[in-house]
């Protein structure tokens, strides 16, 4: 999976799994909120590391927390992959 | 939103008591300090771009190796796009505030405080005006929402309680700078009128919430577990430090030309400096909630 990542996914990926060692591998259909991976303390340096990587700046009057529930939502909305 | 839970705040916000003596006495001076906010403030054409919008000890670049590569130049004009970021997050916290009064004004468990709602939701609304009419004036815009609202501990006994802890955070803290630049003379007359009526009304707000949390946490106390309890205040904890890193925002840096703005705003909050800055914002909300005995001790860790 990891091969055919989009530019910048990477670090998406390295965030989420310095958020959670004790996870091996994050499966890109785990749910990220409910799993508590993502959460709404913290979610905003998340949000910056999202900008970061995609040089899109994303207001929160055009997203949901829906476009952040996998790994698999995250790359569909924001890398467009 | 959060839904009230029916039973806790019904059989402790009760009438007879010292709550009930606070909350007449609220009412009374929100009704003698009565003001008209859309005829009260001047509003002039522009503020001087090049003078000091926020207090310069305030910002949260004060004292970190970024912010001392700044001309003064950079800095002040830092301040002015810092501000309305700071008006900006009170516009957002606002809203918050007035959806959970709003969803609770009038049920059982708050018929005690709702005339009281009643002021706070009149007053709140006039500050959102007034705070956003400025963002707009002098900054062509209000900064979006950053902050989202998952992942609250699920503790549905404690909703009422996280919610009114919050709101109080939010006022402590946005109050801390309010009362200090209503009164810095740096400041152009119009950003020290905004900040000094807001301190005003807010002191009773804050009054307020400061009783309503500690009754609320009484009665957790005796209902939850250790466990919860201490899962309330980590989250608590993460909350304060929250509220304060929101102040660090790229948007901001972009706005106020400076270059590479999320690795300036990781530079800031990696800063030895920092921590004392979130400390000192914060002193006010952590000695009220140690005293409290709601949180343990007043160490904010990232
Ligand atoms: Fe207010
Ligand atoms: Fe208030």
């Amino acid at each position: 999976m990891t091969t055919q990542s989009p530019p910048g996914f990477h670090l998406v990926l390295d965030y989420l799994r310095a958020k959670r060692p004790d996870l091996p591998v994050i499966d890109p259909e785990l749910d990220l909120i409910e799993n508590r991976i993502l959460d709404s303390l913290g979610f905003i340096d998340f949000l910056y590391l999202l900008e970061e990587s995609t040089g899109t700046e994303i207001t929160l009057d055009s997203v949901s927390a829906e476009d952040f529930r996998t790994l698999n939502r995250i790359k569909a909305r924001f890398f467009g992959a | 939103m959060t839904t009230t839970d029916p039973t806790p705040a019904g059989g402790l916000l009760v009438g007879g008591t010292r709550f009930e003596e606070v909350l007449g006495r609220l009412v009374g001076m929100s009704e003698r300090d009565y003001y008209n906010p859309y005829r009260l403030f001047v509003w002039p054409d522009a503020l001087d771009e090049d003078g000091w919008w926020m207090t310069p000890e305030l910002m949260v670049e004060h004292g970190t190796a970024a912010g001392a590569e700044l001309t003064e130049e950079q800095l002040r004009r830092l301040s002015k796009w810092e501000s309305i970021n700071f008006y900006s997050l009170n516009v957002h916290g606002i809203r918050e505030l007035l959806t959970e009064i709003v969803a609770r004004i009038h049920t059982d468990a708050f018929r005690v405080p709702s005339e009281y709602f009643h002021h706070i939701i009149g007053e709140e609304n006039e500050h959102m005006w007034f705070f956003a009419t400025f963002c707009h004036r002098y900054g062509g815009k209000v900064y979006p929402q950053r902050s989202f609202g998952f992942g609250t501990p699920a503790i549905p006994e404690a909703d009422n309680f996280l919610v009114f802890a919050r709101l109080l955070i939010f006022e402590e803290l946005v109050d801390v700078f309010n009362q200090r630049m209503g009164d810095d003379e740096r400041l152009h007359p119009t950003i020290r009128q905004v900040n000094k009526v807001h301190h005003q009304d807010e002191s009773r707000h804050i009054a307020f919430g400061r009783q309503i949390v500690e009754i609320l946490h009484a009665d957790l106390r005796a209902r939850l577990s250790v466990a919860q309890l201490g899962e309330l205040e980590t989250y608590l904890k993460r909350y304060l430090r929250q509220s304060v890193d929101v102040l660090v925002d790229p948007a901001v840096y972009r706005d106020a030309g400076l270059p590479d703005p999320y690795g300036l705003r990781r530079r800031v909050l990696a800063d030895p400096a920092y921590p004392a800055y979130v400390r000192r914002v914060l002193r006010r909300s952590t000695s009220f909630l140690v005293n409290a005995g709601i949180l343990g001790d007043d160490r904010i860790v990232p």
